[in-house]
């Protein structure tokens, strides 16, 4: 083994020591955190078994409607989005985080030895995403499909788990090296990175939505062939997910090589590319503007509730994971007015169910896209290694919690304020349908944020390497961040049950109802005890 | 000013703590906290700082119990950590100007004690850049200013001479004597023991969470010992003891 190559083995072994907390786990003395451990491995657990049913049931239903060839390919499609997905909004700050990037420039190995072990951590995290979403899927298909299943389809399907995160990874480290080699060079690094990650969420989207357009141009031949539209439609977003799909199906060796072949070659050039400009894009990420030439002029004094709303602004407009991770939402709940505003709400209703109009769900749709992901849900956790600030000052829980619940919903109001005005115009709704549009999801919001609190109270992280591993990988961020989201889809599907006849009783008893929850956790928040209980 | 009494804390699953400490800390008292790597003296500033809470034993500060009414009982007080963990993304005006919020300090007040101690450790010129941008001894500079922008009665710090230059060490001790002069007082916890010896009206000295001597330094250091031959008296090994 050469010697950069057990560099490289060390540096990946330390990256990977702690995935997902593992070290910690083994050898904290502390039995609480034991305990928070095996709780967050049992949600892990749980939230595995629910993707593999609803993975087993996908694959179950596409084999039923006779697109069994489809299986393999469209289950690659799936896990290639969520890594693309999941890892452009954190591969910068992933590969070219400054934690521990003085300490290891200092020992004596090259810096692109750094950039490797952090590429090396993240496939295997995008690996084991890839086994999660592909195993239930292909065991459905192996099962139901069994006697035309060869050995060559096992042989491939084992390379497609080795080959198919690499191409969906580079994309993502890729977009995630500009967004970081660019805003690097900025004075606020932080707020232009979120900038440009927004932006490129939402070129994507719009790609992918015209992409779903040009499928309507398909002529009446290729629709009588369901199989082959729905292959069509994945070889034109993705074409390696049908490549390798396509090859274990068959079990064309040469067509499963030549897609591992392609992947390889992808991710080698991105590598490269990454290595190569690693030192430089971390060099002006530490670098500061720092003036020296401040003047002390007149200073202002502001009440203790404004102070700490300002901090958490600060805080919050500092880390671009951070930013990105809980604006979309907004946005998308704004983009989802605007498309209402621009189509005009007949047009909505053609794309729904029959029986169902938009009057009812609209409210909850807007409640689901602000509670997406609140920033309350991490916001304790954000403060890490200064939490020790909050609980020496002269502050009370209801003070610092008040703050970062005021801060969410003042992030949020300029959202919700121009959505409901573009569907006001859009709907033209009569007194009382006005109410339920701006009760229904104000109400929403406002529990998403204290259950958000709630939450990240009783799962706390505050020692973390970097902000991805609380804003995306915490047990706070997905139970927290998610539950609002949660909340609004169990209320849209009893809003349907409810029907348009009873919409006032129901719209109004679940407002009730949540108020009172968030009236109680509230409350019960305010009697935490943050310096037993955290840190 | 701070009275501590029988206070014990322990982590579950570990032997580090502290076991029925007690100290009473006077205004105008100057008080060395010294002890070994572990002894237990960060986790009893922490304690009394209300970073953490304790098993047992009670905590007051000025009067006011620390359990009963933490956040008034911190509005006296100031504290400074070893290791300054301030919020990198504010400039240093910024944190200060928070702190002044917090402890309801006006606009002109804030703006000449900042200018006093900020020239006097002459931070002022980097008060507009981000705190990320700072040394350690900045920040350790900034921590101390945004400590004495309130004029605590009392000022607790945990290893407050680490990455100090030495003019600002000096500086530091003038502050502390010129608190304890109108009243105050200082509890900190060094490992610089000829700094505690020449500085400090009392000591305390603890050694695996207990406390093992405290009280005025000249009662501390009977017949002429120096405080480094004291420590190791009574909280040096025992390999030390044999050897000597």
């Amino acid at each position: 083994m050469t010697n950069t190559m057990r560099q490289i083995k060390n540096l990946a072994k330390l990256e990977l020591c702690n995935l997902y907390g593992i070290n910690v786990f083994r050898f904290t003395k502390q039995q609480g955190k034991k305990r928070k451990y095996a709780c967050l491995f049992v949600l892990w657990c749980l939230l595995l078994a629910m993707t593999a049913f609803y993975l087993g049931n996908l694959s179950y239903g596409l084999i039923v409607l006779g697109l069994e060839e489809v299986v393999p390919a469209y289950l690659l499609m799936i896990s290639s989005t969520m890594i693309f997905v999941f890892g452009m909004l954190k591969a910068g700050s992933m590969i070219f985080r400054r934690e521990g990037y003085d300490v290891l420039c200092a020992l004596p190995l090259p810096k692109g030895v750094i950039a490797v072990a952090r590429l090396f951590r993240m496939y295997v995290e995008n690996g084991l995403l890839t086994l999660a979403v592909l195993l239930p899927g292909i065991a459905v298909y192996a099962w139901n499909a069994r006697k035309g299943v060869g050995a060559a389809f096992y042989v491939i399907i084992v390379l497609d788990i080795f080959a198919a995160p690499l191409i969906p990874m580079s994309a993502a480290v890729l977009a995630g090296a500009i967004v970081t080699g660019i805003s690097s060079r900025m004075r606020h690094k932080s707020l232009a990175a979120s900038g440009l990650s927004v932006l490129m969420v939402l070129a994507i989207l719009y790609g992918t939505s015209r992409m779903a357009a040009l499928e309507g141009n398909l002529d009446a031949e290729m629709l009588r062939d369901l199989s082959a539209m729905v292959m069509g439609m994945l070889e034109k977003i993705y074409p390696p997910a049908v490549w390798l799909g396509i090859a274990a199906v068959r079990g064309d060796l040469w067509m499963g090589l030549f897609g591992i072949f392609v992947s390889v070659a992808v991710f080698a050039a991105v590598s490269a590319g990454v290595v190569l400009c690693f030192a430089n894009i971390c060099e002006h990420l530490s670098g500061s503007f720092a003036t020296h030439r401040y003047q002390l002029g007149e200073l202002k004094a502001g009440s203790v509730a404004e102070a700490l709303i300002r901090r958490e602004f600060r805080r919050y407009f500092s880390s671009s994971v951070y930013v990105t991770n809980t604006v979309i939402g907004p946005v998308m709940g704004c983009i989802f007015a605007g498309t209402v505003f621009v189509m005009g709400a007949d047009a909505v209703e053609q794309l729904l169910p029959a029986g169902l109009n938009t009057e009812m769900l609209i409210p909850f749709v807007l409640a689901g896209a602000f509670c997406m992901m609140t920033t309350t849900a991490v916001s304790v956790s954000m403060e890490g290694k200064n939490w020790w600030l909050v609980k020496s000052l002269p502050l009370s829980v209801k003070q610092v919690l008040d703050a970062k619940i005021g801060m969410n919903l003042l992030l949020i109001l300029p959202f919700y304020a121009v959505s409901e005005v573009l569907l006001m115009f859009a709907l033209k709704p009569d007194g009382r349908e006005l109410l339920w549009l701006a009760l229904v999801p104000l109400v929403m919001i406002v529990f998403s944020c204290v259950y958000g609190i709630t939450v990240n109270l009783h799962f706390p992280v505050l020692q973390w390497e970097n902000e991805v591993s609380v804003v995306k990988q915490s047990a706070s961020s997905m139970l927290g961040g998610l539950g609002g989201f949660v909340a609004a889809i169990l209320c849209a599907l009893g809003a349907v049950k409810a029907g348009s006849a009873y919409s006032d009783l129901y719209n109004g008893g679940i407002c009730a109802g949540i108020v009172i929850l968030t009236a109680g956790l509230y409350w019960s928040n305010n009697r935490f005890d943050l310096c037993g209980k955290i840190g | 000013m701070l009275k501590i009494e029988h206070l014990t804390k322990h982590y579950k699953g570990s032997k580090k703590g502290i076991t029925d400490l007690s100290l009473h800390i006077a205004p105008g008292d100057l008080y060395a906290f010294i002890g070994h790597n572990g002894a237990g003296k960060t986790t009893t500033l922490k304690c009394v700082t209300g970073i953490q809470d304790f098993d047992a034993g009670s905590i007051q500060i000025c009067g006011i119990d620390l359990t009963k009414d933490p956040v008034l009982c911190k509005q006296q007080f100031a504290y400074i950590p070893d290791n300054p963990d301030i919020y990198e993304y504010l400039t240093g005006i910024q944190y200060l100007n928070f702190t002044a919020d917090v402890f309801k300090i006006g606009a002109a007040k804030r703006a000449e004690r900042i200018r006093t101690y900020g020239d006097l450790f002459e931070i002022t010129a980097s008060l507009g850049d981000l705190i990320s941008s700072y040394s350690h001894g900045m920040k350790q500079k900034l921590a101390l200013l945004a400590a004495l922008v309130h004029e605590p009665r009392l000022l607790i710090l945990d290893e407050p001479f680490v990455g100090l230059d030495p003019k600002a060490s000096v500086l530091l001790k003038d502050v502390m004597r010129g608190i304890c002069a109108k009243g105050g007082a200082i509890f900190f916890s060094t490992h610089v023991l000829d700094v505690a010896e020449k500085l400090c009206n009392k000591v305390a000295i603890i050694k695996d969470g207990a406390l093992v001597t405290a009280g005025d330094m000249e009662t501390v250091l009977k017949q002429g010992q120096s405080l480094e031959s004291v420590f190791m008296e009574v909280a040096g090994d025992d390999k030390y003891d044999a050897a000597n």
